[in-house]
Formats: C-alpha cells, structure tokens, sequence
C-alpha cells in the first residue's frame, strides 16, 4: 500500500509547487546486523506542504528521520531531493540541502543569547582571527527571525525565553541551518512535548503561515495534532510504511487502527472491567487537610478499596505534587496522611512501602528503574528485606536476612508472565526494554511487594498505543484483586477512561470530585471547565 | 554539536552499537586477569625470584593485605557513588590507638578491638554528616581526612609509638597456616566476608540500588540514608581493621603510616572494574585491582626500579583505569 496515491493533495492554505515534489525516498531500507529499522519505505514531500508521519515507538520514524538528516546511511534505497538522488553526509550538510531538523529536546544553551544559540555551531565563521562580530551575528539572526515572523529579540540570553520562544528558536535554527536553499524541509520530531496548549497553537499557526517558504515533515505521537496541521498523513508500522490518508478522510481512529492494526477506541480503557465500588467501602488512603508550599494546599479526600481515583487538572495545578505527598515521597508541609486509619511518619517512602503503598513515578527512566541492573533486581527492589526473597539468616532472625538469588529469579519470572514483559531473557538489564515493558517491570517493583495501594502518575507516557492498552488491562486486573489506585494524568480521555471518580485541581486546590460510573462518563469539557 | 564530529566516525559509533558494547565490557571484566598475567610473565622473565613461592605470597600477598583491606573498604561507598577520601588517616589514627593503648595500658590484643572499633565510629560519623547533612561525601572525608591525622599527630606528638608484646605481633605474623602468614589469611577471611555481604546481604544490594540511582532506590521505599551511613560504616571498620592488623605486623604505629593507601586503593578498585559512577563492580573485583598493584609494585622493586618512577607508573594506571571504567555507562541503545 501507499506506493500509488501520488496524486496532489493541496493542503487547505499554501501554495502547491508542480512537477517533481521537492524531497522524496524511494524504497528506502536500514537495517541494524540482523535487525531491519525500515523496510522499503517511499514517500514524498512536495514544496509548501505538511506531512504528518505516525507510528508507535519503534515504527521507524527515527529512523527515517536519521536518514534523512545523514546520521544513518541506507542500507538499500535512495533520498532524491529535488528530483535528484542525493547521498547525505550528515546533519551539516542535509542541511546545505535544505533538509533540517527540530528535535524534540531543546539544545539550547541557557546562558548564551538567542543569537549565539542560533549560530552556536557556526561561531567560528562569524570570527576574525578569533575574535566573534557579535553585531554581524546579531544582525544575522534578527533577520532570520523577523522574516520567519518570530515577535522575539535575538539579543536577549535564552533563559529568559518563553518554553515556546525556545522552541521557535530551534525551528529558527533549522531555517537557519538550511538557509541556502529556497523551500527548505522542516523535519519537526515531536515539536509540541512539553508544550502547553496556547503555545501549541501559535507554533501550528507559525507552521501554516511558512507554507509558502518551506514544507515540514511533522513527526508526533498526539494524532489529534498531526489531524490539525498536516495535508497529508503517512503510518509506519514495524519498519514499513502501512498507509496514507489524506486528513480530508483520515481520523483518529483510522490512523490508530493503522499504527496498531486492529480495532482499539471502545475497549482501549476496558471500562467494562470497570469495578463499582460502594459508598461505604473501606478508606484504604486518606488525607486530611495536606498541603505543601508553593504546591498545593488544603486538600482531603479518599481512596476506597478496589477503587481508580483519577487526579487531572493543568500543569502547575500540583497533581504530580499531591501524589508524591500521598505515596509518601515527599513529606506533606501540613495535614495528615493515613493509611487503613494508621497515621504513617510524613515523608517517609518506607514506612508507606511497609505498610502497602506504591508509586509509580512520571519518569520512569530517572525515576522508577535501575537502568543498567537486571530485571531482576528491579523487580525484587521493594521486596528486599520481606521474606519474598530474603531468607532468615539462622540464629539471627530476619532482621539480617540474606538474599535468596533463586527466590528472586522466581519473582521476575512470576512478573514477567503476568504482566507479559517482553525481555531477550531474564536476567536482561532493564535498559534493554522497550518503553513498554520498562513500564511494566515498573508495575512489576509493587506487583510482586504485593503493595494494596498505588500512586500511578501518568502510568503511560511515552509508550506505544500496544503497551498502553496492555498497561490499562494490568490497571484493571490490579483492581480485581483489590488494589486500588490514584491514577495521576495528563491525558483526560484516559482518565476518564479508567477512573471511578476523578478529582479536579486547581491553582493547588482540589476544587471538585466527579463521579465516572462506567455508564455514565463525564466528558473532556465537563472536567475542563473545572480545571480553569 | 554532534555535526561537528567527523560523520565516518559517528556512523560507525552508530552501526557498530552492539559491537562495541561487548568490547568494552569484555575489556572490564577480562582487562585485569589478562593485566595480571601479563605482568606475571613479564616480570618472571625479567627475575628469577618473581615465581618463587616464598617471593609470592611472603612478598607480594603479605604486601598486598594492608591494600586489600583499605580496598575493600574503599569499595562499598565508591559502589554507592560516594567516596571515602579519610582512608589513609583512618588506618593512621586507628593503628595509634591500638600501639598508645598496647604500649602505655598493656591491654594487649584488646587494643586491636580498640582500633577496630575506632574506626568504626569515625566511619559512622563521616556516614552521619554525609547522608544527613546532605554534603557531597568527598568533601566530608577530604575534611576528615585532615582532622583525623591532625588528631594522631596530636596524640603522638608527630613521632611512632612502639610496643613490646609479641602476642598482638603475632596476631599478624604468625603462621596458623604453614608457609602462609597470619596476616594473609586475614586479608583472605574479610575478603570472603565482604563479598558475600556485598551479594547475600540487603546492605549489599543496596550498594549497588544506591550507586545506580538513589532516586529510584528511595522511590522504592529503601530507607536511603542509613545505607549510605552504613557503607561509611564499614568503610572505617575496614579500615580499622587495616590499622590493627598494620600496628600488630609492625609492632609499632606511626600516624602517618597509612601514606600513599588512598590512590593505590582507588587505583585498585577501579581497575578491579568498580566504576567511580557507580552501580557496577563490587569488593570480588578489587581483589584483581589489589593483586595488579601488588605485583606491579614488587616486579619493579625486583627490577630495582627506583620508587618515585613507581609513583609516576601508578598514577598513569590510575587515570587509564578510571578512564577505562567510567565510559559504558554513557552507551544506550540507539533505535
């Protein structure tokens, strides 16, 4: 499929050059020794257009991007820039062709002026015998920015930028990079990560109004995104290219059912696995007026047994700060946190791993897993020190406890076929995993602690649309046997998806409790409204 | 920037991922067996004694127990990514309390219990100021460093303290086992000991949860702090025993006798493949570190080369070790 609608798919604004399109791959394959990255993929770019390319992780669309920007060499297959087959060197000289690239991470350097930041791989050709023309350089920049209708002066150091400055910067860069040529090719790796909504809008509106100047490759896994901006919209799945759909007729749905291969919108939360939970079921996590400075304040509430408590609000609204606090994380500034009616020492993450608490943290790689150990030793973390895999250290008792390696494989074992990890074999180090199943070995730390209460903040991001289906299925089936959870998220949908009540933030203030009885589901808008 | 680096080189970084992975973990776990048969060889072609029994284990193993044990002390915080800077004084002020309290109270072996048990309080406090004061650990015991061998040269009034009592010297020098003295099975015992507390014990494992990502350790309900005063804990004990077992073999004590410990035991540790990041390695290792520098050290002395080339030849290990361990760490995987 998508070798054949080479028809022209004018976008609803710019301008449609004719003829040849101005960046294309035919057949372009990559493989790594026995792995293939990409297997024969073609597309096409065309002169003032925005082409969305979706996939899960792992699909290839770093791969593709690396090609095309020279980190990678083809293995088979050919770029052909304006009709010309090219052969690029690396990120210098895609760009000497006009093909760069926005990343994802902002490499800027704080302390250093926008203009330095822009050239900071060029200062040397604005030296004279080692010595920088600052105002040359200045001038150079102001003018990049001003014709890309960048409303920000060059002069002033990063640090004082907006997020969004920074990253109209970097896609500055990238014109700047490309500079010689008319028309070049944006490549934009995930742009909006990071991004709040007002400034994703302005970078969309920026992207729009550049047609006429360049065309853009627009990499993301937020499909609602690539639906607003893109003409037309590319899906790799496993290395190959699966379809194309013009945005005309494409949908969310379609283009997930593409990434994925089947079928997901209406089970993807599994809210018929949804628990009811009663009124007067018991308080498993209570909180009594806590607060934290500079956080959040004044909150109460509680976590039934077998219940999904979700916690959703704008960013700064200290959700992820509330469930540090709860967890035990960090030490509450006021109030009282109690776990079945027991008072637990503030801030304390072992006295609440004692008593049955768990946290899965935002950021699992800085975070939540021991990188470069085996699985495991990750999995068996929490349970050092518990007779799960400490043996009785004889005439001792089990205050001394010595670690019984088999005891520990058994436990990984038992995680792994529960939760389905995926490994090359057991004693994998962990950053060896894909997201996916990093996450999972993360749920697999408090599976095994047989820990009753869990704190998840945003349990799936960053993975694939196949893990997170399967993470929401261990959500569910960690229910069923009376686990019950604060389910933190940035993603409402989600939320909504699998939660029983949701609470909503607000400036630090838990402003309102929704119930989400599975039949009867608030919308985005009825929580977005109470949000701000 | 990553475009300024020669393109042939990064594609080949990138195709040759895997392979170079393996490379460089060969080289850290095979480097110092293959290092010390190498030097073996050397050295018995360049001496006749080198490959006698009595050279071996009279020479280079009762020469490299002292090492050993700073070693292993070094070890569990470097495990934890902290560092114990205060070793060599340790070892000093913990040898003058045993020679003061054998020499002037008589309370013969008692006085190496004493020492043991100085150096475990002073490890306490540094692993107190350190977890609880929140202060980089090298800095705590670069303090201590100065503090405790101001405090023997303080008690000593800068001079050695002999004893007489042939019992405490024979704690060290004599042989239990025929051919073998006492001091080189003591070395052996808290060699086994300690790396099966690094492997068998919660403490143990913790070393290592600690030394890759504290955060991840504390996240997962790991009382983080009286861990890491436990590592400083047994580094001074270990270093108390080092005194002890260094004041009985010498019959006397000197504070500054613990002298030029600290960069062979870094030296040791790190090529034994304990990486000052952390997380990897363990006291098993340090043992091929120790016998590295122990032979090392004798095969240039049977050579008769003079000491300070010895100096200059162990600093440029030091920095090649380091250099060696500190970069895998660095290595991801690229999709």
């Amino acid at each position: 499929m998508g070798a054949n609608t080479a028809s022209d798919v004018p976008g609803g604004a710019g301008p449609v050059g004719g003829g040849s399109p101005r960046l294309s791959v035919e057949d372009l394959s990559k493989s790594f020794r026995n792995v293939d990255a990409l297997t024969d993929v073609s597309l096409h770019v065309r002169t003032g257009e925005v082409v969305g390319l979706v996939g899960e992780n792992g699909a290839g669309k770093s791969t593709l991007l690396k090609l095309l920007t020279g980190i990678y060499r083809p293995t088979s297959g050919r770029i052909v820039v304006d009709g010309e087959p090219v052969e690029i060197s690396g990120p210098r000289d895609a760009g000497q062709r006009g093909i760069a690239i926005v990343k994802q991470e902002q490499d800027v350097v704080p302390n250093l002026t926008g203009y330095e930041n822009l050239y900071l791989g060029r200062i040397p050709d604005y030296a004279r015998l080692g010595v920088i023309d600052s105002e040359r350089m200045r001038a150079d920049a102001q003018r990049i920015v001003d014709d890309l209708g960048m409303g920000f002066d060059v002069s002033d150091p990063v640090k004082s930028y907006s997020f969004n400055e920074r990253q109209m910067l970097e896609v500055a860069k990238a014109f700047s990079e490309s500079i010689h040529t008319d028309n070049p090719v944006i490549l934009l790796d995930e742009p909006t990560a990071g991004l709040e909504e007002d400034s994703r809008d302005l970078l969309f509106e920026r992207i729009d109004e550049l047609r006429d100047q360049a065309s853009f490759v627009f990499v993301s896994h937020e499909l609602d995104e690539v639906l607003q901006v893109s003409d037309r919209i590319y899906v790799l799945r496993d290395g190959a290219l699966i379809s194309e759909q013009r945005t005309a007729d494409a949908t969310e749905s379609s283009l997930q059912q593409a990434m994925v291969g089947r079928e997901t919108a209406d089970e993807y939360y599994r809210t018929d696995r949804q628990r009811r939970t009663d009124v007067d079921a018991d308080v498993v996590l209570a909180a009594e007026g806590i607060e934290r400075d500079g956080a959040f304040s004044d909150v109460s509430f509680s976590l039934r047994e077998g219940e999904i408590f979700g916690l959703v609000g704008v960013e700064g609204c200290g959700k992820s700060a509330l469930g540090r606090v709860l967890c035990g994380a960090d030490a509450p500034d006021g109030g009282t946190v109690r776990v079945r009616g027991e008072r637990i020492e503030p801030g304390s993450m072992s006295a609440m791993v004692e008593a049955g608490v768990g946290y899965v943290p935002r950021d699992r790689k800085a975070e939540g897993l021991l990188l470069y150990q085996s699985l495991p030793m990750n999995i068996s973390l929490p349970s050092i020190g518990t007779d799960r895999v400490t043996d009785p250290l004889y005439g001792i008792g089990s205050a001394l406890g010595l670690i019984d390696h088999d005891k520990e494989v058994a436990m990984a074992e038992d995680a792994v076929a529960e939760l389905d990890i995926r490994t090359p074999d057991i004693e994998a180090l962990v950053h060896q995993l894909s997201g996916g199943n990093q996450q999972k070995v993360v749920l697999g730390k408090w599976l095994a602690r047989e820990a009753d209460i869990l704190v998840l903040d945003n349990v799936s991001r960053g993975i694939d649309v196949a893990a997170k289906e399967e993470v929401y299925r261990v959500c569910r089936d960690l229910v069923d046997r009376d686990v019950s959870l604060v389910f933190v998220g940035d993603e409402l949908p989600e939320v909504i998806g699998m939660s029983n009540r949701i609470g909503v933030m607000k400036k630090g203030r838990l402003v309102d409790v929704v119930e989400a009885p599975r039949d009867d589901k608030p919308t985005e808008s009825d929580l977005i409204t109470k949000m701000i | 920037m990553s475009d300024s680096k020669p393109q042939s080189a990064l594609r080949d970084r990138f195709d040759e991922f895997a392979a170079d992975r393996s490379r460089q973990d060969w080289v850290i776990d095979l480097g110092p067996f293959v290092l010390l048969a190498l030097l073996m060889v050397v050295f018995s072609l360049t001496s006749p004694v080198f490959l006698t029994f009595s050279n071996l284990v009279d020479n280079v193993l009762r020469n490299s127990t002292i090492l050993l044990l700073v070693s292993l002390a070094g070890t569990f915080p470097i495990l934890q990514q902290s560092i114990d800077l205060s070793i060599e004084s340790m070892v000093g002020i913990t040898g003058v309390v045993a020679a003061i309290l054998i020499s002037d109270f008589q309370v013969g072996v008692l006085g190496l219990f004493a020492a043991v048990l100085a150096g475990t309080v002073f490890g306490t406090l540094n692993g107190i100021v350190f977890a609880k004061f929140k202060i980089p650990s090298f800095l705590v015991t670069l303090g201590s460093l100065s503090i405790l061998s101001g405090t023997a040269l303080l008690m000593t009034g800068g001079t050695s303290i002999p004893y007489r009592n042939p019992g405490v010297r024979w704690v060290a020098t004599g042989y239990v086992i025929p051919g073998v003295p006492n001091l080189v099975v003591w070395g052996l015992l808290f060699y086994l000991l300690f790396v099966f507390v690094a492997f068998k014990t919660p403490f143990g494992r913790y070393c290592y949860a600690l030394g890759e990502n504290e955060t991840v350790a504390d996240l997962s309900g790991v009382d983080v702090d009286r861990y890491k005063i436990g590592a400083f804990l047994v580094s001074g004990t270990l270093c108390g025993i080092a005194g002890a077992l260094l004041t009985a073999r010498t019959a006397s004590a000197a504070p500054g006798m613990g002298t030029g410990l600290l960069l062979q035991s870094i030296a040791a540790i790190v090529m034994g493949g304990t990486a000052l990041t952390g997380g990897v390695g363990g006291p098993h290792r340090t043992l091929l570190g120790v016998l590295v520098i122990g032979v090392l050290a004798n095969g240039m002395n049977l050579v008769g080369i003079q000491s300070f080339v010895q100096d200059i030849v162990l600093g440029f290990v030091v920095i090649i070790a380091v250099a060696m361990s500190m970069d895998r760490r660095k290595i991801d995987i690229v999709k």
